[in-house]
C-alpha cells in the first residue's frame, strides 16, 4: 500500500539501510527483500550487525538512528504509529530463552501471559498452544510442570511455539542453534522447516551457524555492516568457479611455501587450507584440469597422501566469500598507503 | 492490549514466589502474635501514679467560692478515664508542711517501685485554666532507665488528651519533669506494646520494598515484552497495580491480627491501618524506584538493603529527630519518619491522622514513582 512497486507477498523490504550509532557507522546501504513463505537466513560473523538489523525491523531501534525505506508487513518502523501494529504481526524468538520464558512457571502460564499481551482469546490460543506443542513434540507431561524442569532442547522448542502463538506473519529467530549441541542443531532445524511448511510462516534467522543454510531458501551474507551476498544457497555455490566442484588434496609436510608454488598454477581460483596437511583446490575448467593439476604436483616432488572431489558446501561457499573480502580490503589498505606514500 | 493480562501476569509472577509469601504474610502474623501474648488481650494498666493536689482558686468578689475544681476532674480521670493510668493514692495540700509530708511520701513510693510517678498539680493550677494560661504540671519520675522515661513521656500525654477533651481546653500544659535516679523498674512488656506499632511500619515498609524491588529486574522475558504491542507505561503501571494490591492485603491482615491480638491504641485502629496502608504504598514507590533504576537483581538488593536501612536509621525511632542535627532534612524527605509520628499520634495520643504528614509521605511516594517512570522510560532494554 505505502509502496506500489512491491508486492503484496513481500514480507520485508530493506532498501540502502543505513544504522548509525554516534560516529560508529554499523550497517552500511544493505538492501534485500523477503516474500511470503521463505526462510531467510542471515550468516556473518559476530560483530557484522545482524542483530542491529533484526532491532531495526523489530521497532527496537530509534529512527534518529537509522536510515533507508523499512518496510515489515508493508509497514514502516520509522513511524511510531506502526509499532503496535507490526509487533502484533511479526514474532520474535530471542537468543536466550531465559529472556522468553518465565522459568518459574508452567508453559500454559507462559502461552497465556504472552497471549495477554496480543489481546488474544486465552481459549483460542492454548488450542494453538496445543498444536505448535505437538508439532515441536514438547512432551505432555512437561506442559503443566515450571518450565525449569525442562530440559534445554525443550525450553527453545517451548520458546519458538512462543514466538508463533499469536499467528505472525513474520518470526524472527536470533542464533536459534548457538548453545545446542551438535545433534540438536539439527533437530531444530528440521522443526523450524516443518513450521514453516505447516503454517506457511516466513522466517528470518540470524546466526553464524552456516548449518542453518540446510533449510534456509535464501542466504544473506553480512561482514563489516555490509551486505554481500543476499541469493539462493545454491545460486552461491554455483557462482564459485566450475560451479563449486573442489578437490581436496592432502600433502605430506604442507606448509606455507608449498601452497604458494600450488598458487603458482596458471588455471588456480583459490587455494583453501582446510586442515593441518589438506587443502582445498577451486579451479576453472575443473574436469580439464584437475589431472593437468595433479601432474604439476608430481613435478614439483610433493608428496600427494590422498586426493578427493567434491563440491562446495555452504560452509565453503562462506569462507571464500569472506576471503576473498578480506584479501580485497587488503589490497585497498595497501594501495592507499602506497598512496599517502607518495605524496608528502 | 490489555493491561489486565499484564497485572495478571504479576499476580501469577508474585503467587509463585513461595519465600516472598511467607515474608510477607507469615512474619507479620508471627510477630504479632508473640508480642500479643506477651502484652495480654485487652488494655492494661501500665502505670501507676501518685497526685499532689496544691490547687488552691483564689477568691476574688465576682468568683463565688474558692473551690478547686479542676483539680478534682484531673484526678478522677487519672483515677477512672484513663486505661493506662492506676492512680495509687492521692494528696491534698494546702499548705508547705502537708506538702512536704505528702512529697516525702510520694518520694518513698517511688523509690520503692509502688509508683511509677508522682504528679503535682501547682497552687495555680485551675486559675491558670480559668485564666486561658497554661497551666504547670510536674511530674517525677525515676530517671535511671531513659527508655522507661520516654515510655511515660508518652503515656502521660493519654489523661492529659483526656483531661482537656473534658473540660475543652484550649492550651497546652507546661510539663516539668524533675527526674530521680532510683533502679530500673520492669515494665519491659509493656514498652513491646509501644514497639509494634512502630515495628509493624518497618515491617510493611521493608516487605513491600523488598518485593517491589525486584519485580523489573528479576523479569527476564521483560525486555522480550516489548517486541509485543506491550508499552513500557502498561508494564510499569501493571507492577504498582499489582504490588499495591498486595501490600494492602499485607495491611489488612495486620490490621485484623492486631484487632484481635488487642494493639493498645488511644486513637481509632482504622487510622492506624490507614497509615499502614500509606507507608506501605511508599513501600511499593520506593521499590519500584530500586527497580527501575538497578541494572540487575544484585544491584537491587544491595540498594534495597541500603536504602531500607537509611528509612530505619532516619525514622526517628532509632534516634529522636532533634539528635539527627544536619542531617534532619534525610529525616523528613524519608517516609518512617512521617509515619512514625502519625503513628505514636494514633495509637498513644488519641490524635486524629495528621494531615500534614499524610500528605510528606503521598509526596514522597509520588516522587519516587516519578523517578521510577522516567528511568524505566530511559532504560536499555535488549533481546
Ligand atoms: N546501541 C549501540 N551503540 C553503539 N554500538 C552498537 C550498538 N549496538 C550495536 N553496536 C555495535 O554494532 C556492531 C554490530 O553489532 P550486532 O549486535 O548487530 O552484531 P551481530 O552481528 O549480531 O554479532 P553477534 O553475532 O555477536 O551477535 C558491534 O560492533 C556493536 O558493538
Ligand atoms: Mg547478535
Amino acid at each position: 500500500m505505502e509502496n506500489p512497486d512491491i508486492s503484496n507477498n513481500t514480507m520485508v523490504l530493506v532498501e540502502n539501510l543505513d544504522v548509525v550509532f554516534g560516529n560508529k557507522h554499523i550497517v552500511h546501504d544493505v538492501s534485500f527483500s523477503v516474500e511470503e513463505g521463505e526462510i531467510i537466513g542471515m550468516f556473518g560473523i559476530s560483530g557484522a550487525g545482524k542483530t542491529t538489523i533484526i532491532r531495526v525491523l523489530t521497532c527496537q531501534i530509534e529512527k534518529k538512528n537509522w536510515n533507508g525505506n523499512v518496510l515489515v508487513t508493508g509497514l514502516s518502523p520509522s513511524k511510531r504509529g506502526n509499532h503496535s501494529k507490526i509487533l502484533s504481526n511479526i514474532g520474535y524468538v530471542p537468543q536466550l530463552e531465559l529472556l522468553n520464558l518465565y522459568f518459574e512457571l508452567d508453559p500454559i502460564v507462559n502461552v497465556e501471559i504472552f497471549t495477554s499481551t496480543y489481546g488474544m482469546d486465552k481459549k483460542k490460543a492454548i488450542i494453538t498452544a496445543e498444536k505448535l506443542f505437538n508439532i515441536l513434540d514438547i512432551p505432555k507431561d512437561t506442559w503443566k510442570k515450571r518450565v525449569k524442569r525442562m530440559s534445554g532442547g525443550e525450553k527453545k522448542r517451548l520458546s519458538m511455539a512462543i514466538g508463533l502463538i499469536h499467528h505472525p506473519k513474520v518470526l524472527f529467530l536470533d542464533e536459534p542453534t548457538t548453545g545446542v549441541d551438535a545433534s540438536k542443531r539439527y533437530d531444530i532445524l528440521s522443526y523450524l522447516k516443518k513450521l514453516n511448511q505447516q503454517l506457511n510462516t516466513t522466517m528470518f534467522i540470524i546466526t553464524h551457524d552456516l548449518e542453518a543454510a540446510l533449510i534456509c531458501d535464501k542466504s544473506a551474507i553480512l561482514r563489516e555492516g555490509k551486505l554481500l551476498e543476499f541469493d539462493t544457497p545454491q545460486n552461491l555455490i554455483n557462482s564459485l568457479p566450475s560451479r563449486g566442484l573442489v578437490a581436496r588434496i592432502s600433502i605430506e609436510n604442507l606448509n606455507q611455501e608449498i601452497i604458494k608454488t600450488i598458487q603458482k598454477y596458471p588455471s588456480i581460483e583459490k587455494v583453501l587450507r582446510v586442515g593441518n596437511e589438506t587443502i582445498e583446490v577451486l579451479m576453472e575448467d575443473f574436469e580439464d584440469n584437475l589431472p593437468k593439476l595433479m601432474k604439476f604436483l608430481f613435478e614439483n616432488e610433493l608428496k600427494v597422501y590422498s586426493m578427493s572431489r567434491d563440491v562446495a558446501n555452504f560452509r565453503r561457499y562462506f569462507q571464500i566469500r569472506i576471503q576473498e573480502e578480506e584479501e580485497k580490503e587488503n589490497r585497498k589498505n595497501r594501495s592507499e598507503l602506497m598512496n599517502e606514500g607518495d605524496s608528502p | 492490549m490489555t493491561i489486565s493480562g499484564l497485572i495478571q501476569k504479576e499476580f501469577i509472577r508474585i503467587k509463585s514466589d513461595r519465600r516472598t509469601l511467607i515474608l510477607l504474610f507469615f512474619i507479620p502474623m508471627i510477630l504479632i502474635i508473640i508480642f500479643g501474648l506477651t502484652t495480654g488481650v485487652g488494655p492494661t494498666k501500665f502505670f501507676t501514679a501518685a497526685i499532689i493536689s496544691r490547687d488552691e482558686m483564689p477568691t476574688y468578689d465576682d468568683f463565688p467560692s474558692n473551690s478547686s475544681e479542676y483539680d478534682d476532674i484531673f484526678i478522677s480521670i487519672m483515677e477512672q478515664n484513663s486505661t493506662t493510668w492506676d492512680l495509687y493514692s492521692q494528696f491534698n495540700s494546702t499548705n508547705i508542711g502537708e506538702y512536704n509530708q505528702a512529697f516525702n511520701r510520694c518520694f518513698y513510693l517511688l523509690k520503692n517501685e509502688f509508683i511509677d510517678v508522682f504528679i503535682i498539680l501547682p497552687q495555680n493550677f485551675s486559675e491558670s485554666i480559668v485564666n486561658n494560661s497554661n497551666p504547670v504540671l510536674i511530674y517525677y519520675i525515676d530517671g535511671s532507665d531513659s527508655s522507661a522515661v520516654r515510655a511515660l513521656e508518652v503515656a502521660i500525654q493519654e489523661p492529659l488528651a483526656l483531661f482537656r477533651v473534658e473540660i475543652n481546653m484550649i492550651e497546652n500544659f507546661t510539663i516539668m519533669v524533675p527526674h530521680l535516679e532510683f533502679g530500673v523498674p520492669s515494665w519491659e512488656s509493656q514498652l513491646l506494646n509501644y514497639a509494634l506499632a512502630l515495628i509493624l511500619p518497618i515491617i510493611i515498609v521493608g516487605t513491600t520494598m523488598n518485593l517491589t524491588s525486584l519485580s523489573i529486574v528479576s523479569e527476564g522475558p521483560l525486555p522480550r515484552m516489548l517486541i509485543t504491542p506491550t508499552a513500557k507505561r502498561d508494564i510499569i503501571f501493571s507492577k504498582l497495580i499489582a504490588n499495591t494490591v498486595v501490600m494492602i492485603m499485607q495491611a489488612t491482615e495486620i490490621f485484623i491480627m492486631t484487632s484481635f491480638f488487642g494493639l493498645y491504641s488511644l486513637g481509632s485502629l482504622f487510622d492506624f491501618y490507614l497509615v499502614l496502608m500509606l507507608i506501605g504504598f511508599c513501600g511499593v514507590a520506593i521499590g519500584l524506584f530500586i527497580s527501575a533504576v538497578s541494572p540487575t537483581e544484585q544491584g537491587a538488593n544491595q540498594m534495597y538493603l541500603m536504602m531500607f536501612i537509611i528509612i530505619i536509621i532516619f525514622s526517628g525511632t532509632l534516634m529522636p529527630a532533634e539528635s539527627l542535627g544536619g542531617a534532619k532534612f534525610l529525616a523528613d524527605i524519608l517516609p518512617l519518619s512521617h509515619a512514625s509520628v502519625l503513628i505514636t499520634d494514633i495509637t498513644l495520643r488519641g490524635l486524629p491522622l495528621n494531615l500534614e504528614h499524610v500528605f510528606f509521605i503521598l509526596i514522597i511516594s509520588l516522587v519516587f514513582l516519578i523517578i521510577a517512570y522516567v528511568a524505566y522510560k530511559f532504560k536499555k532494554l535488549e533481546v
